[in-house]
């Protein structure tokens, strides 16, 4: 019974796999096989589990997921709330402006933010990245462009801090 | 004797190693979480609307860091006009948010706040300024353009 047990667990493909080790006489029949399904299985389970965690932690995130340029640092804030629904980006870089990533002039702002709020009969939100050091002169020409555009909601984006 | 050609290639190290260089990614480049500040701004013709407008706390920021208060569209007698002097790091952070909250607590009916700050002030700045505001349940935070 003992024997039997033994001799079970040696040709146990699970334990070959665990291992990996040609533990068959040599000219006994099918050892080369056994040694093919040798899997490491360990670096898989690895694999998998982090694939996991990233699913868990995006999931319950339940935010959107916005793309920020890694050349602005955004300024930080306690009471930040979360961005729940996609909306239209205007980055301010350096003296630029950017909607939507295409790049647009400080002239053609009010009429290129008249053009999106008229895509859309909802009130129209407008997400605001900009660097935390730049000046409030350059912030000026994008509130008045979105006021005369008649977009009413601007919400400046920023790294919550708790 | 023949020598043995066969060899098992050990990749567990390496899926190792990329499995922590994907760890390592994924906690450095993608967890940063963005949140928004909300502001209502004045569009169109709001302002000459003839609506009477509600009472509205002003809050000017100079560029060296000076904060003017004022009340606005007040009774008389609760009308205030005070100014915070800056200290040597820039804003006065706590004599701010000591102002504000003593303010709200006095007139919890106050909900609107204007931003008026200075060409040269720091969007940061601006920023915190709203966030504050926020923190004492001031709803109805707007920016002013500059004048």
């Amino acid at each position: 019974m003992r024997k039997s047990a033994l001799v079970s667990l040696r040709k146990s493909p699970l334990l070959a796999a665990m291992s990996l080790k040609d533990t068959s006489k040599r000219g006994e029949k099918g050892a080369s096989k056994e040694l093919a399904l040798a899997l490491p299985l360990t670096s898989l389970i690895d694999a998998f589990c982090i694939i996991v965690i990233y699913l868990l932690i995006g999931t319950q995130s339940g935010g959107v997921e916005t793309p920020v340029s890694a050349k602005i640092a955004l300024p930080n804030a306690e009471n930040g709330i979360t961005v729940d629904k996609e909306i239209a980006t205007l980055r301010i870089e350096r003296g630029s402006y950017f909607l939507d990533d295409k790049m647009i002039s400080k002239d053609s702002l009010t009429e290129k933010l008249a053009a999106l709020k008229g895509k859309s009969p909802q009130s129209v939100e407008l997400m605001i990245q900009a660097d935390t050091n730049m000046e409030y002169a350059d912030l000026d020409p994008l509130l008045r462009a979105s006021s005369e555009a008649g977009i009413e909601t601007l919400r400046f984006a920023v790294v919550p801090t708790r | 004797m023949k020598k043995d050609l066969n060899f098992e290639l050990n990749i567990l190290p390496v899926l190792d190693i990329l499995s922590v260089l994907i760890c390592f990614l994924l906690l450095t480049a993608i967890w940063m979480h963005v949140g928004t500040i909300d502001t209502k701004q004045a569009i169109g013709d709001n302002a000459i609307s003839g609506e009477k407008n509600p009472p509205s706390l002003w809050v000017t920021l100079a560029k060296d860091g000076s904060i003017q208060l004022s009340l606005r569209d007040v009774p008389k007698a609760n009308s205030l006009e005070e100014s915070i002097s800056k200290i040597s790091t820039g804003i006065n952070w706590s004599v701010f948010s000591s102002k504000i909250q003593t303010l709200k607590e006095q007139m919890p009916e106050l909900r609107t706040t204007v931003v008026r700050p200075e060409a040269q002030t720091s969007y940061g700045d601006v920023i915190r300024v709203m966030d504050q505001l926020k923190k004492y349940q001031f709803e109805g935070v707007g920016l002013s353009p500059l004048g």
